[in-house]
Formats: structure tokens, sequence, C-alpha cells
């Protein structure tokens, strides 16, 4: 039974473009064409605003919250090629660091998994992306990986952390050895995994899309040896890539559908048990990976007139 | 992609019904984000008004109900006893164990049912009423599914018992019968009620057949004329052979009796013995199972599974039950007679009659609006070692499956998480590191809270979620200026670099107020102090203040001096300790040992300061 809880008016004046809860699920950032970046507290099926952050100068595509651990921080990224990072202090919400080392729209940020440090990475329509890193006292250390894509950068999405070898208490101050990995999508309908060995590189391309790729998303770990990715594309097209062993670094496709429009979005739930697609069609649909490895759709949530109470089908096990 | 039994049902958000724009979703860690938006990225968006709401949608809402709660809160207690079942136990007493939780669970249900049956009476706005009578209607199915899951999986009843225990299920659920009871009863003339042969037909429906005697006779008091046939036919009711628990007879012998009991009935009936009353010729058709007159009673049956176990009581006493699915899929059919069709209660019975416990599972799972009944039910029948295990993907079987998603509901709620965190514990394969996701997401708003959360991720030695809920609540404390709870959190998070920070604020705000906060802290540091060297520092520079305090000017000397010749000291804070030596220095010593030592103390500080004016060039070196 899905029921909808609260209704926030954000008030934006133009089309929002993304919307993310914190991690707790007590406050909403959203960011739209009107260049404003927006924060309510939403606990409790209320909503207050808490903050109406100004800076860019363009349409604000994404925005990404960073770990708790380092305190209340949001990233954002816009078409004016910037990137903005935004922290509360004092109860109020500034503009913290401001990065404009891209030349054109910068589509997508996703902040690398706590383990690593602070670390944000950024894609953009220059075909760049670049990793920014918190060195402290308000210093942000930048890397760029150049032309990662050709024509453009649409989509940034971390491996979650996995310790290497043992996992053997590491003594206080020493950090384990992470290899450090996310996965991008392009314009080049390649999806590139990039790992950092003291030095980011290109460890592999994962090509099946014959469109643009819209959006990937690294399933988090449920500490299972695999590995997935869900990728999807102007082709209609979304494919979860998995990759059985760390070691193995073969990655293989299994085409989940093909629609009949593009698919813009992909993001899992947080137990990585639930895939959901955000396509063309005005519909997100709900996917479940069922006893033999096929996956189901489970729900169709569309938007249009109508009550909400029409119960979900979830958890269709198919024990043939 | 494979083939699902239906299509998947589409959910509407309300909103503007605007076939331009695209849908935008997300996941939050509890629940799902939905708005209005345009995916093609343009600078410029095109005149098409724009929607600002964002939904926010959650499933899982009955972990907020209140009543429900109850039912969460006693069936957590019931589950983890289960678990605990000793596993040596086996065979009969097992077995017995195994009934009494089902009981429990059952009796659980019913409490819950009652409540918000009196709170749907209660209730004063028409539609919330509604609403709790519904919810009473869906737990009163999941008590009846859950009842015949008892008897023909847990308790399974063998051929003879099955049939009480049929006729007891089915008693406790057409419970029209004690209300209209009461009507006749209570009135003058009970026989001449309206609705007296109803009563006396629904009794023998439901096999009460004392009872039916009972009323028999009044009216054969009421009417001296049929007094003679009303005697034979209570004859026939108290000689009927049935199987009563703690009968030693074999079931063969109970067939047997039952076969000249019925030829005796037949015999009445081919000889028109109640042909003066149609009531009484429709009992005895009854009692001889006729089809016919059964179904003539569809109202008072009110259900095809009242129909099916009247059906076996008077045609099939002794039915086994691997037969049981042949008559229940009859009496379905004879039943509904091809005017409605099966509702998905209805297949759940079906499911079960024909033994086939994952179809029931399957639709339960999907009939119902929550986990807590298929993931309890599914825990038990595990547990009965009925369930083969699947392995699914993940590699966990479907208790396991159903465990994990009931429990992920649970997180859903501020205070009902600590019952999922034991439903986690008991899930092998994925319950740990479930576990581990959901808890890092649980809102740590007082500090009560985030002890309870630390607490049961340090009993499972959860030492990534420890150390990373400490070192969110220290960075929330030093944002809030509560530097000594920063630096317990620090400490208890074993997390050097935080801990060497926050030193660094309270060595900053030393100098600028001159004096130290959390005192108590920073005192009674012991072996934590060697987490960081700054911590360490910050330990030791406030130990030589209390010297200092207490007048012991030598011990407090020679701490000044290892401080400040140690390499732990920051170079910001020399000009202090070098200020904190000025005291010293001009203090007269009695003793000429402790001379020497301030004499040493001089040269040093000479020294030094030699040296960090001529390496720094200048004394605010940082």
């Amino acid at each position: 039974m899905v029921s909808v809880i609260n209704t926030v008016d954000t008030s934006h004046e133009d089309m929002i473009h993304d919307a993310q809860m914190d991690y707790y699920g007590t406050r909403l950032a959203t960011c739209s064409s009107d260049r404003s970046v927006k924060i309510f507290d939403v606990r409790n099926g209320g909503q207050i605003l808490i903050a109406d952050l100004r800076g860019h100068e363009g349409p604000v595509w994404q925005v990404a919250w960073a770990h708790p651990m380092y305190g209340n921080i949001l990233a954002s990224c816009s078409y004016d090629r910037k990137v903005i990072i935004w922290r509360e202090e004092n109860g109020t919400w500034e503009k913290s660091h401001e990065h404009a080392g891209h030349d054109s729209s910068v589509n997508s940020v996703c902040w690398a998994p706590h383990d690593y440090g602070l670390i944000l990475a950024c894609g953009s329509s220059d075909g760049a992306i670049s990793l920014l890193t918190y060195t402290g006292e308000g210093q942000w250390e930048v890397k760029k990986i150049n032309n990662a894509h050709t024509i453009g950068c649409n989509a940034v999405s971390w491996a979650p952390a996995v310790v290497p070898g043992s996992l053997i208490d590491h003594p206080s101050g020493q950090k384990p050895n992470y290899i450090k990995r996310f996965a991008s999508g392009g314009c080049d309908n390649l999806i590139k995994l990039e790992e950092e060995d003291g030095q980011w590189k290109e460890e592999q391309k994962l090509e099946a899309h014959s469109d643009w790729v819209r959006d990937v998303a690294w399933a988090p770990s449920i500490g299972l040896p695999t590995s997935t990715i869900a990728s999807c594309s102007q082709d209609g097209r979304v494919f979860i890539w998995t990759c059985d062993d760390a070691s193995s670094n073969t990655w293989s496709p299994k085409l989940l559908h093909k629609f009949n429009d593009v698919v813009w979005h992909v993001s899992w739930s947080i137990t990585a048990n639930i895939l959901a697609v955000s396509g063309g069609d005005n519909k997100v649909t709900l996917w479940k990976e069922s006893v033999d490895g096929q996956w189901v759709c489970i729900s169709d949530v569309n938007k249009g007139q109508g009550s909400v109470s029409a119960s979900v089908t979830e958890g269709q096990q198919n024990e043939q | 992609m494979e083939e699902l039994d239906g299509e998947p049902t589409v959910t509407l958000i309300p909103g503007v019904n605007s076939k331009k724009n695209q849908m935008y979703f997300d996941w939050g860690p509890g629940e799902m984000l939905v708005c209005e938006t345009s995916f093609n990225k343009k600078e410029k968006s095109e005149m098409v008004p724009s929607c600002p709401f964002i939904y926010i949608i959650r499933k899982d809402v009955d972990v907020y109900s209140q009543i429900l709660r109850k039912l969460f809160n006693e069936s957590h207690g019931i589950f983890l006893g289960l678990q605990r079942i000793d596993e040596e136990l086996t065979g009969k007493s097992r077995k017995s164990q195994l009934v009494r939780v089902s009981k429990n669970y059952r009796s659980v249900i019913r409490a819950c049912m009652e409540e918000m049956h009196q709170v749907a009476i209660a209730a004063k706005d028409p539609a919330n009423g509604r609403q709790f009578s519904s919810q009473v209607s869906i737990l009163s199915a999941m008590e009846l599914i859950w009842n015949l899951c008892e008897i023909l999986f847990i308790e399974v009843a063998p051929a003879g018992p099955l049939l009480l225990h049929l006729l007891d299920w089915v008693r406790l659920h057409v419970c029209e019968v004690d209300s209209l009871s009461a009507d006749v009863l209570g009135s003058e003339n009970p026989s001449k009620h309206d609705s007296f042969w109803n009563l006396v037909t629904i009794l023998v429906l439901q096999g009460r057949l004392d009872e039916a005697r009972q009323m028999l006779s009044k009216e054969a008091d009421a009417s001296p004329a049929s007094a003679g046939i009303c005697r034979i036919m209570g004859d026939l009711m108290r000689t009927m052979p049935i199987l009563s628990p703690g009968n030693t007879q074999t079931l063969t012998e109970l067939e047997l009796k039952w076969q000249h009991w019925h030829e005796e009935c037949e015999r009445y009936l081919q000889d028109s013995t109640f042909a003066t009353s149609p009531h009484l010729e429709s009992l005895l058709k009854i009692m001889l199972g006729d089809e016919a007159a059964l179904l003539e009673q569809k109202e008072l049956l009110s259900n095809w599974y009242h129909f099916l176990v009247t059906r076996l009581l008077y045609s099939n006493p002794t039915v086994k039950p691997i037969d049981l699915h042949y008559y229940a899929q009859s009496s379905l059919d004879l039943f509904l007679g091809g005017e409605s069709s099966p509702e998905p209660l209805d297949n759940i019975l079906l499911a079960a009659f024909e033994f086939d416990i994952h179809q029931v599972i399957k639709e339960c799972s999907i009939a119902l609006s929550n986990w807590w009944f298929v993931a309890h039910l599914t825990d038990l029948l595990d547990h009965c070692k009925l369930l083969q295990s699947h392995n699914l993907y993940f590699g966990s079987n479907m208790r396991e499956f159903l465990l994990l998603e009931y429990a992920s509901g649970l997180f859903a709620h501020p205070s009902l998480w600590q019952l999922g965190v034991d439903y986690f514990d008991y899930c092998p394969e994925l319950g740990r590191v479930s576990l581990e996701l959901h808890i890092e997401r649980i809102p740590l708003n007082t500090e009560q809270k985030a002890l309870k959360v630390l607490r049961i991720c340090e009993q499972r030695q959860m030492t990534e979620q420890v150390r990373s809920i400490c070192k969110i609540l220290a960075m929330k404390a030093v944002r809030n200026n509560r530097l000594g709870s920063a630096l317990s959190w620090s400490i208890r998070a074993k997390d050097a670099a935080f801990a060497t920070l926050v030193s660094d604020r309270f060595l900053r705000d030393y100098c600028e107020r001159g004096c130290f906060s959390d005192l108590d802290l920073i005192d009674n540091l012991g072996p934590a102090m060697m987490l960081s060297d700054r911590l360490t520092f910050l330990g030791k520079y406030r130990e030589f203040h209390r010297m200092y305090g207490e007048k012991r000017f030598a011990d407090a000397a020679s701490l000044l001096l290892s401080l400040m010749t140690s390499r732990i000291a920051p170079r910001s804070f020399w000009m202090t300790l070098l200020t904190d030596a000025l005291p010293l220095l001009e203090q007269k010593q009695d003793d000429d040992i402790e001379t020497t030592k301030v004499e040493m103390l001089r040269l040093s500080l000479a020294r030094n300061l030699a040296r960090a004016i001529i390496r720094e060039g200048s004394l605010e070196g940082s």
C-alpha cells in the first residue's frame, strides 16, 4: 500500500530538476531552472523552508547531500558551468566554495563514500570530470579527468567503499587502502569506470547503448562480492551490469527493458533491492530481481488524476 | 522479462494531469520522492507550466497505526520466543510448542481486532469508522487464514480429528449464531419466534446437535402434535456417531457406525416420516448431506467454506487431509453457482486446502498491505520444517526475504525500528548488512537515542557504524560549540584526526578566554589521551595547570619543561607556554635542587627562544 504522506510546495518558479532527501529523511533539498536551491525541513509531514540559496546563474540540474559526519553540506551543479558547495554554519546556510573549472554545463554531482573523505565528483558537458577533495580549513583540491567522454558527461556515480584484503580493525588515524572507483555515463554512448591508483585512470569501458547514456547508478553494497550498475539511455534501454568478482573485472550487461521513449533517470533503494526507472513516458517503474535472476516490474507509478490508494503488488516471489 | 501473473498495478499520484510533463523520482532513506519535471536539459524550459510540488510517498504506512502497534510489539515477543525454542525438541513436544506459538499469534490478532472494533464503533467521523471497520475485516480474514493454516500445516490433524478442528474453525468465524440464539431464547415463546427454525437449522449446519435437540424439545412442548416427530429427530441427532477427543474408537469403527446411522436417516426419508413438517424434513436432508438441501441454506451458511465443512460433516466425516481439496474446489464452485467469481480470500483458502503453502504465502503477499502476516506465518511454518529452501537471488530463502521486508518497514518508524533490529538478527544471510544499512539512517535527535543506537551497534561488533555515528555526533557537537561532548564522541569513535581538531579548539578557547571548559572530561581522559598527540598535549597541559594551582611548582615546572622539549606542543602554543613559564621563573625556590631545575629551565627557555627566533624569523610563527 502506497500513500502520499506529504506534499511539499517548493514555490519554485520554474521546472524542478532534482529533489534529494538527506541521510535521515528529515530534510529535502530541491533545485530548479529558476536558479535557486531550496532546503526544507520535512519532519512529521510538515514543510518549513530553511534556506533559499541563490548563487547560480543558470538552471540548477542536481543537488547532493554529503554524509552527516562532515556536517550539513550540500553540493549543487548548474548550466552556468559552476559547482557550488553550501554549508550550514551556526544555523545558517551559506556558500562555502565555488568550483568554476568547467567549460560548459555541469550535469551531475555525486559525493564519494564517506570512508574516502569528503570528495565530490562532477560531470560536465565539456566531457571532463572533476574531483574536489576537501583538504581542511576551507581548502579544496581539484583533480580533473579531461575528455572522459567525448561531447559530454551526463552522470557520475561512485562505487560503494569496499576494503580490499583483510578487515582487521585499523589503529586510529591509519586509513585502510581503499581503491576509489566511480562510473560515469556520457554522450559517447559509453559507461566508463574510473579508478584511482595514485592517479585517476580509465579502468573499463562498458559498451551496450546505442545513444547517449543519460544516467548511471552504482548499487549499494549488500555484502556480496557482486557489483551492480544500472544505466539508462536515450536509446530507451536500461541495462543492469554485474561483475561477479572484484578481481575478475568482467562486466556483463543484462537488458532490463526496452522502453518506448528516452529513459532519463535510474536510482536504487538504500538496500539495493528495488530499482526505480524514470522514463519519458510520464511513468516511473519499479523493478526487482526475482528468483532466477530475471528483472521483474513490480509497479508502475504514474502521475495523473485519481486516488492513491491503489495497492502496489510488491514482492512477487516466483518460486518456479 | 519474466511473465507475471498479472500486470503490475499502476499507482496514480494526484496532481496536474498533464501529458506534457515527465515524472522525476528518487529514493529517500525510507520514502520516495516524486515530482513533475522536464528531463530535457535546455537553458530555457519551454513555455509549459511547471508544477512546484514535490510528493513524498511512503509504503508501509500501517506502521503508523496506533492500534496495529500493539500487534507489532506483542508479535515481536512471540517471534523472539519462537526463535529461541530448543532446537533439540522433536516430535510431539515440539509440535505442541509450535501449536501454542500459533495460538499466541492468533490471540494477538484477535485482541487487536477487538480493540479496533471498539474504536470503529466509537468513531465520530463516519469515514473513519468505515476505515476502522474495514481494518477489522482484514484482521478477521488474517485470523481465519492463520487458523486454517494452523489446523492443516502445524497441527497436521489426521482424518477424524481434522473434521473436528474444521468445525471449531467454522464456529469461531461464523458467529451470527450467538446473537440469533440470544434473540430466540430471550423471547417469550422461543418456538414461535420468527427465527426459530433458522436457529435450529444453523445449529445443525454447524454440527451443534445437542443444542439443536434442546430447541426441538421446546417445539415439542409447545406443539404436542409434532412432539412425536420431534422426538424421533432428536434421537437421530443424539445418536449421530462423531469422533470425540479422547475417544478410543478407530476410524474404521467410526465409519461403520456412521454408515449405519446414515442408512437409518435414509430410511426415515424414504418412509416420509417427517412429511408433515417441511422444516424437519429439510433438516433430515441436511443431515443426509444432500447438496441441494444444503445449498438452499446459503444465506445461513454465508460462505462456501462453511458449506464445505457442513458437507463433509454429513457426507464424509472421516475425510483425509489429502482429499480435502476436491471437496474444497467443488464446494466453492457449487456455492458461487457461477454468479460471482472467487475473491482473493477464497483463493487463499483454496490454496491452503490444496496444501500449497507457497501459493498461500504468495497470494497473501499480494492481497495484504503490509508484510506482518506473511513474515510471521512463514517464519512459523519454516520452524515446522515445511518450507523447502528455494534460493532467491541474494542467496537467502523465502522466510528471510519476508522477514527482511517486514523489518525494513519497521525502520520507517521513529520507535518501532528497535523491533526491526531483532528481526534482522535472525536473518542469517543478509540480516547483518541490512541492519548496517538501516541503522545508520536513524535520525539521532537526542543523546538518548544516539546512545541506544550505539549500544545496539556495539553489541553486534558493528565497528564501522559505531565509528561513523560517533563522528556524526562529534561533528554536530562541534558545530553547536559543545566541545566536551565533541571530544568524548571523537574518543569513542577512535578518531584521531577529529580529536586533534577538537583539542585545537579547546586550546584556542583557552588562549582567548584564559580558562578551560569541560575540565572534568580533560582531567579524566586516562589512556584515551594517547589517541592523538594534540589530545595528549591538551591533557598534559591541563595537568600542568592543576599542579600549578595546587602550588606543586616543582612538579609543574618539570612537566612544563617536558612539554616544551617534547614534540607534541603545537607551534601556535609556544608563546603561551613561554608566558606560563614566566611566573615559575620568578618563583623563589628554597631547595637547591629546585633551583637547579629552574636554572635549567631558564637556560632551556633562552635556548629555545633563541632557536625559535632564528628559525621562524618571528615569534608569531604558527
